[in-house]
């Protein structure tokens, strides 16, 4: 996960997709965030990989929280089901440590739509691995409260473009691995793989929407360009299921591997 | 002290997995044969039964990854694209996709005799210190081997045999016995049946919802905690229910030890599979 440190590295993804975080009680975090136009997807609401990088950002934080005083944590896997595409906003993101073990953290997130009467946009597991940082853990005040910083432009690129997304053949899409993508620990963010799979799982379903998203992170990427590869698996009544593939090219690894379900544009989910 | 694992009577042994592992531990396959017993009522394996043999291959596996450490499994998931049908065998192809020095990630394959992809499953684990009584993974990783006796077989359909009750349909929530016929190695409930009442409890409430007949096709089984005592009871939130599918999120709880809770699982249900 990451918000931001005092290097800037991280601050980005959490300028761009707006999350605000209070730590509400121990062990609960509560993040909330606009339905801003630069998130949204073809499906008219905040696109999947968006969400996903609020669940990272959310059930992250709160994963690092209950880690301390001993480390830090880092996201292993991240699963999600999307149960609305259409969102009014605000959406609140509502977390709580299911698991706290020697060295990991398993945590709960949910995402409400507290404009559509607090309807239920998607339910999702993060679990972290705890490390200890070569210089220690980070240090908050608590409870921790944080704001996106001032500053942030109103008018911010949409999602593809503001990665740019290129394809790379009928079943993949890239990014070059920028500056500004990376976390604290130098390696590109979390949430931005996520995106990255459910832009390649619409890139190779020809515009279908991503409901589902099993994601486990098995290496950094740290030179780029980094590439998520769909293979379809199979059609099913809910959509399309892939095998998705990220890679990080300029390393030559596989990085991370998820399984996505993609539903049609015109199917209700 | 090394302990036998599973003893002769035992879900493992009568559901006739067999093995082949190669010599690196980085690679391992498993049949299962499907029989009718493990089927739903459309006639397809259960998402339950194939998720028992990716935890017993996954895990396998995982521990020869991790030795000398031992492992703790932190979940498991299951898309299931193609229905595996009585009379058939379906063919597990697990490989290590990471072992670090604290987690372990797997994923395997399911494919049918025509090597059409049946689904795609992943297991991941916690690296653990590895205590006396875990089970030595080295005398079970010969070249090929079967858990099966002469004997075994089941019974009976597999929730029959699993004890399922079911307490309120429309609510999902049923109630499993912790029994000595499908422990893990631990004394606990196993993983798949973990996954197999979780796949129950979803489908009887998203069918319940739904008013169709609809089969859960993938579970996210997040592991927390044991179930010893029971029984195991589920508690059942529907997410969405829509035309021809539904997704649900189900918590077990070991009531016999004052419903501490031992997973949570994300279950999706569709229309039969092809």
């Amino acid at each position: 996960m990451s918000f931001g440190d005092e290097s800037g590295r991280g601050r980005e993804v959490g300028w761009y997709t707006g999350v605000s975080m209070r730590e509400t009680e121990e062990l609960r975090l509560v993040g909330r965030a606009a339905v801003a136009p630069h998130l949204l997807g073809p499906a008219g609401g905040v696109r999947t990989g968006a969400l996903l990088t609020m669940i990272d950002n959310v059930g992250g934080l709160n994963g690092g929280l209950a880690a301390l005083p001993e480390g830090w944590v880092v996201s292993t896997n991240l699963a999600a089901r999307v149960v609305e595409l259409a969102h009014v906003g605000p959406l609140r993101i509502d977390s709580s440590v299911l698991r706290r073990g020697r060295n990991n953290v398993v945590t709960g997130v949910q995402i409400h739509d507290e404009g559509a009467h607090d309807a239920l946009v998607a339910s999702g597991v993060l679990t972290s691995a705890i490390l200890v940082p070569e210089n220690g853990p980070p240090q908050w005040s608590r409870p921790v409260e944080l704001e996106p910083p001032a500053g942030v432009p109103t008018h911010l690129p949409s999602i593809p473009d503001w990665l740019g997304v290129r394809a790379a053949g009928d079943h993949a899409v890239e990014i070059d691995l920028a500056d500004g993508l990376r976390n604290p620990w130098g390696i590109l963010h979390g949430g931005v793989v996520a995106t990255l799979v459910d832009l390649s799982a619409e890139h190779a379903t020809n515009g279908a929407h991503t409901t589902d998203v099993v994601l486990h992170f098995l290496a950094p990427n740290r030179v780029g360009p980094v590439r998520a590869i769909a293979r379809p698996l199979g059609e099913r009544s809910d959509g399309t299921v892939l095998r998705v593939e990220v890679r990080d090219e300029g390393a030559d690894r596989t990085t991370a591997l998820a399984i996505v379900t993609a539903a049609p544009a015109d199917q209700a989910i | 002290m090394s302990v036998v694992y599973p003893p002769d009577n035992h879900l493992l042994r009568d559901l006739r997995f067999s093995f082949e592992h190669d010599g690196e531990g980085r690679r391992s396959r498993a049949w299962m044969p499907v029989v009718a017993e493990l089927c739903t009522d459309l006639g397809h394996a259960r998402a339950g039964a194939l998720a028992t043999l990716v935890d017993v291959i996954g895990g396998g596996l995982a521990a020869s990854a991790a030795a000398p450490g031992w492992i703790a499994t932190a979940d498991l998931t299951l898309h299931l694209v193609r229905a595996a049908r009585p009379g058939s065998v379906v063919e597990a192809r697990a490989n290590v996709l990471r072992a670090g020095r604290t987690t372990v990630v797997i994923e395997v394959a399911l494919v049918d005799e025509h090597e059409h992809d049946i689904g795609l499953a992943t297991m991941s684990f916690a690296v653990l210190p590895r205590r006396d009584t875990n089970p030595d993974v080295s005398s079970i990783r010969q070249p090929s081997s079967t858990m099966a006796r002469p004997e075994s077989r089941l019974a009976g359909p597999l929730l029959d045999q699993l004890g399922v009750q079911v307490r309120d349909r429309a609510r999902g929530e049923i109630d499993v016995p912790v029994i000595d016929w499908s422990l893990n190695s631990m004394g606990a409930m196993q993983g798949g049946v973990v996954a197999t009442v979780a796949e129950v409890a979803a489908e009887t409430a998203l069918r319940a919802a739904t008013n169709e007949p609809l089969v859960v096709n993938d579970l996210y089984v997040t592991y927390l905690g044991f179930g010893k005592v029971g029984p195991v009871r589920s508690i059942v939130d529907v997410l969405a229910a829509a035309d021809g599918h539904g997704s649900a999120r189900v918590e077990l709880v070991d009531t016999g030890a004052e419903n501490r809770q031992m997973t949570v699982v994300h279950a999706v249900a569709t229309r039969g599979l092809a």
